[in-house]
């Protein structure tokens, strides 16, 4: 109306870039790699239980990596400070996002947004690159150039197709033919695109209800209900039924959602240095002696929180203790299933496979639906009185939005295809493909010499940075080589251990991965990042091993768990 | 030795004093010697000891109480649990055995409670195909009941573009380039081309600077309002908003007070108040302000009086916040939502606007509109933002094509605000039903919503507005887990009533509004929720409206 509004201009803007149309053979393959030989396939077990309770090996970097990364950081908050000092004094216009203005406080203070403007913006074009189409075997990016210390980004309309390693493309779900895009096609005629309501009034469809039985069944518990957003799945959960009298007991690295929730309920939380047992079970007895503080009253209930595969380590939470401990002391488990569901174990079906126990003696499963199934939205399972309990009590199904019926028709599909109802065979090989390649990956990394967390079968695949500026230098490099990687820093993870994740998926082919190989080894040389210790390889020596006969020889000793130490 | 501890004659040290003090440093210096490096200290303290040996105590002080307070135990230091009883394990494991966890949720006991709670479950309607449509086919209670052709008036599909072909066609056209999930979250690579030019649209169409995209309306206020609110911010709320913007508040760490609903000289006086404190306390730097309001209400479906309210920001310097979910592409001429109805401009008059794709815009997901350093923080600061996946493809390019025909063609905003205003004055000017029901909505909403009088409620079910909340809040006071008021069960089962009446005798969906009584932490009390779409003619909502009042009237008056 009246007054003009300030808006971006024109060449800063994102622009559509949906190239021409592929021939359909080439546009599969972009999507989902054909696989090359059987023989990079590989059939996950279940894991013996002196392997499950054995503590995950971490390698540690040499000290004077650890004092560099402190130099580095100490350089970068002081030049920030600098920066900020001379800047909100000469250059008052560049500085009013942290500068009161007219009696109003900025929207964020200089101290608290002090990281995100000076370090976190330095290396800003490494983050949030605008993607189209398929986030499938390759990604395209769209191209951008920045500007003035990544102030501002001017987009010249080309794309780049990289090779993908960002997306939790975990089982190759994201297609734009095939099984699933057709199954939401269908659904869009059928059902439209709306869900009209909240699941109490109108938004209840068959579909949602034969998602939820399917789910339920495919978890192995009674009951389920699923929810439009992951993250929202677990935010709105907890204060269904924990409230002030109730203690959680966290994993320090817990997902976000999980601790917003759980704010959210007002219940006590105490926290235990990550997959430490023995310290948690020390927990577990003193809090139940010591009961609610001040008042000294036995805590009504605990629940133990943890997520079945970090996303920012690869490790697994060790579910067989956990089980055991939470029958000894009766308090109950939450497992946040977002990264194993679909993804990891014999037949996909998380955590509770790989490790061999019954899905019955945990109490909440928790999952997303964005992930392995390439859809949207995640899920509760339970038993069915709870559930039914948690339908009337849950703010979720009662105030917000449903799942929409296109993103039902991705999660049956995909669904139906891991238990081998469509395409029978399909869901094994897509499974058995990123057992593989994550093993592959993961062994291979190690014999070069990196430093690489967590479990052998995760899909998850960290490497270790350190210094925050190695961050963006691979980032950048791995990108001219057409390799799409996520670095991750603190606040994510530990201040010091700036790190890549590699994100599997089932789509890759072998020749992607020995590609991905050969450019990570020559970075990594360039970086210096080749600083394993031989702590976490199985013969404790130094690996430095080179790339042809890491090529040669990890695809066959891959299939073998004597080369892994975790 | 005594050269050492020169002291100023001035002021005596007692004798024993010195002696240990020789002593102790006798001792220390001999160990010192041995250690590399060591003779440099003790020069450094025989220096400092000459010059002021006060100083050199205080040092021995600060040093012993660090050993000390390093040692101490963690527990004590964060005084969380001093009170740790001194038990033998036999003790400890005998507390273990005995103690006994509650259920992980209250679990039924029997046929009754059962029947008088889980009721609700049964009434869920499941439908069948098109969930949106004007007439739609559903199931009760695992297809006990089964109900077909039902005129419905219980969707959120406002506008109802999202059933018309050329939509979908984008969908599904959407569909065949992108998949169906990003795949990752928007800082990772899961922002692709569409979502980025559908905030461009977003914000464009409703005119501010910038938009963010969320993944889910209802997790939106929740995490945008606790990513710029700290402790010692100052939030002002409407004491009617919904429950997502109580969560939103909950979770803020500001202060939270509440003006009476709607009530600008309530607002006014308050500010007053803050303002005044606020001078009085000096504080180092301006906190963060808040005005936190609905634009349509969803619980009652009335409008924010957004002039005055503007007003009031301006003087008092505070923010606002509104919460638009129910009144984008509903209000104002075009469908620009509570500013374009009061004829203002958005960008100078809200300062954060959270809307849904979820209601008129027929997608799903949610969003904010508001200045570029805001949306940008979002990016990082804003939880559910940051750590969760970005939206479909396909939501984002329906939404952009429904704002496409919007933008062409105002008529079905037109003809929806036209439906409402009859929906909403054939409800007002029926007596018969005024003498049991108060409606609760403006005229501009398409939602209506009809609560018992409370002198009605009072006789019929024995309790009003105010004592439901004062027990409510004496439950969750008390954090009883199992919140189940009689009177209250009693008012919705009776409304359910009236829902399955009017379902059964005239085939029309309306429904109760649904709400979490143990999870709402301001006053409300149950009502009866009808909404109309642009898709229906003014005869059949009319006809249905009959049907309503007729069936609601002779329910009351059994």
């Amino acid at each position: 109306m009246a007054t003009k509004v300030k808006m971006l201009p024109d060449d800063r803007r994102v622009p559509m870039c949906i190239g021409e149309p592929l021939d359909s053979h080439t546009k599969r393959e972009n999507e989902y790699g054909t696989l090359t030989d059987p023989k990079y396939l590989y059939q996950v077990k279940t894991m013996d239980a002196e392997k499950a309770n054995k503590k995950p090996i971490m390698d540690t970097p040499p000290y004077y990596i650890t004092l560099m990364t402190y130099l580095n950081y100490l350089i970068l908050i002081i030049l920030g400070h600098i920066r900020d000092f001379f800047g909100i004094r000469f250059q008052k216009n560049s500085h009013r996002d942290i500068m009161e203005h007219d009696g109003y406080a900025p929207w964020y203070s200089k101290f608290e947004s002090f990281y995100v403007r000076r370090l976190k913006m330095r290396i800003d074009d490494c983050f949030s690159r605008p993607t189209t189409g398929v986030p499938g075997r390759f990604i395209t990016c769209v191209e951008r150039v920045s500007h003035d210390h990544n102030d501002y980004y001017t987009f010249p309309g080309n794309t780049q197709t990289c090779l993908n390693l960002s997306s939790y493309n975990y089982l190759g779900f994201a297609e734009s033919e095939g099984e699933c895009t057709n199954a939401a096609l269908k659904i869009v005629d059928k059902y439209g695109v709306q869900s009209g309501g909240s699941r109490s009034q109108i938004g209840t469809s068959d579909l949602q209800v034969m998602t939820e039985r399917m789910i339920a069944d495919f978890v192995g518990k009674e009951d389920a209900m699923i929810f439009s957003m992951g993250y929202s799945t677990n935010a709105n959960f907890f204060n269904a039924f924990l409230d002030s009298k109730c203690l959680v007991i966290s994993d320090e690295l817990n997902h976000t959602s999980i601790r917003t929730g759980v704010r959210l309920s007002g219940a006590a939380v105490r926290t235990f240095k990550h997959g430490e047992m023995d310290l948690l079970e020390k927990l577990i007895r003193d809090q139940i002696v010591l009961g609610q503080p001040k008042t000294n009253r036995p805590w009504k209930k605990i629940l133990i929180c943890v997520e079945g595969l970090y996303s920012m380590e690869g490790t697994l939470c060790n579910l067989p203790k956990l089980i055991e401990l939470k029958k000894k002391y009766k308090c109950y488990l939450f497992v946040d299933e977002a990264h194993s569901i679909g993804a990891m174990g014999p037949t996909g079906r998380g955590v509770s496979e790989i490790f061999g126990v019954n899905p019955k003696d945990i109490d909440i499963l928790m999952g997303t639906f964005t992930k392995s199934f390439g859809a949207a939205g995640g899920y509760i399972a339970c038993d069915k009185w709870i559930i039914d309990r948690l339908r009337l009590d849950m703010t979720t199904p009662n105030y917000s939005e449903p799942t929409p019926p296109p993103v039902l028709a991705q999660i049956i599909a995909s669904l139906e295809t891991i238990i081998g109802k469509i395409n029978p065979g399909e869901g094994t090989e897509r499974l058995q493909r990123i057992a593989f390649n994550s093993r592959y990956l993961r062994l291979g990394l190690q014999r070069l010499g990196f430093i690489v967390y967590g479990n052998a079968d995760s899909p998850v695949i960290p490497m270790l940075l350190y210094c925050p500026s190695k961050m963006p230098a691979f980032s950048r490099m791995m990108l001219q080589r057409k390799i799409a990687v996520v670095v991750v820093a603190y606040p994510a993870t530990p201040l010091i251990e700036s790190r890549v994740r590699f994100c599997m998926s089932s789509s890759l082919t072998k020749d992607d991965l020995d590609y991905l190989l050969r450019h990570v080894s020559e970075v990594g040389d360039k970086l210096f990042l080749k600083l394993n210790s031989g702590k976490s390889s199985i013969d404790n020596k130094v690996q430095r091993w080179d790339i042809e006969e890491v090529i040669r020889r990890t695809p066959e000793d891959c299939k073998d768990n004597k080369y892994f130490v975790n | 030795m005594s050269e050492h501890m020169a002291v100023p004659t001035a002021i005596p040290i007692p004798s024993a004093m010195i002696s240990t003090s020789s002593a102790a440093w006798f001792y220390l210096q001999q160990g010192l010697s041995r250690l590399p490096g060591g003779h440099h200290v003790i020069s450094y303290i025989e220096k400092a000891t000459q010059d002021d040996p006060y100083r050199t105590a205080v040092e021995a002080s600060l040093i012993l109480y660090g050993i000390y307070y390093y040692l101490s135990k963690p527990q004590q230091k964060k005084g969380l649990q001093s009170n740790r009883p001194n038990l033998t394990k036999q003790e400890i494991d005998s507390l273990i055995d005995e103690w006994e966890p509650e259920p992980l949720v209250v679990p039924p006991v029997n046929d009754k409670e059962t029947a008088e709670r889980y009721w609700r479950l049964a009434k869920i309607p499941i439908v069948e195909n098109h969930g949106i449509s004007k007439y739609i086919d559903f199931t009760r209670d695992n297809k006990k009941e089964s109900f077909e052709n039902v005129f419905n008036l219980s969707s959120n599909n406002f506008l109802a573009l999202s059933e018309t072909p050329e939509v979908l066609e984008v969908a599904k056209e959407t569909i065949r380039v992108y998949g169906v999930g990003a795949c990752g979250p928007a800082g990772f690579y899961g922002n692709q081309d569409v979502h980025y030019n559908l905030e461009y649209t977003l914000a464009e169409f409703f005119g501010t600077e910038a938009c963010c995209l969320y993944g889910q309306d209802f997790a939106v206020s929740s995490s945008v309002i606790p990513a710029f609110t700290k402790r010692g911010d100052v939030i002002v709320a409407d004491d009617q908003v919904s429950l997502a913007v109580q969560n939103a508040l909950q979770l803020s760490r500001s202060t939270v007070y509440y003006f009476q609903h709607n009530n600008m000289e309530s607002l006014e006086e308050l500010l007053e108040q803050l303002n005044e404190s606020e001078k009085k306390e000096k504080l180092p730097a301006i906190p963060r302000k808040f005005i936190v309001t609905e634009g349509i209400f969803h619980n009652s479906g009335d409008i924010a009086p957004l002039p005055e309210l503007v007003q009031l920001k301006q003087k008092y310097k505070y923010r606002l916040f509104v919460d638009e979910m129910m009144s984008l592409g509903i209000l104002g001429a075009t469908g620009r939502g509570l500013p374009e109805h009061f004829n203002m401009d958005r960008s100078t008059s809200i300062d954060i606007t959270v809307g849904s794709m979820a209601t008129a815009f027929g997608s799903s997901g949610g969003f904010v509109l508001g200045d570029t350093f805001m949306s940008e923080y979002q990016h990082i600061g804003s939880n559910a933002y940051c750590f969760s996946a970005s939206l479909p493809a396909y939501t984002t390019t329906v939404v952009d094509k429904t704002l496409q025909i919007m933008d062409n063609d105002n008529s079905i905003v037109q003809n929806l605000q036209k439906l409402s205003r009859k929906m909403f004055y054939f409800f007002n000017s029926r007596v018969q039903l005024n003498e049991f029901f108060i409606l609760k909505s403006s005229e501009f909403s398409p939602v209506v919503h009809l609560e018992l009088k409370e002198s009605f409620r009072n006789s019929k079910f024995n309790y009003t507005r105010d004592s439901l909340f004062s027990e409510l809040l004496n439950l969750q006071k008390r954090k009883i887990s199992d919140v189940f008021i009689e009177p209250y069960e009693n008012e919705e089962m009776f409304l359910q009533e009236i829902v399955d009446a009017i379902l059964v005798n005239h085939n029309i969906l309306i429904s109760r509004h649904t709400i979490v009584l143990k999870q709402e932490t301001l006053p409300i009390v149950p009502s009866l929720r009808i909404s109309c779409t642009a898709a229906m003619t003014e005869e059949e909502l009319l006809n249905a409206c009959e049907n309503i009042v007729t069936t609601m009237v002779r329910l009351c008056t059994e």
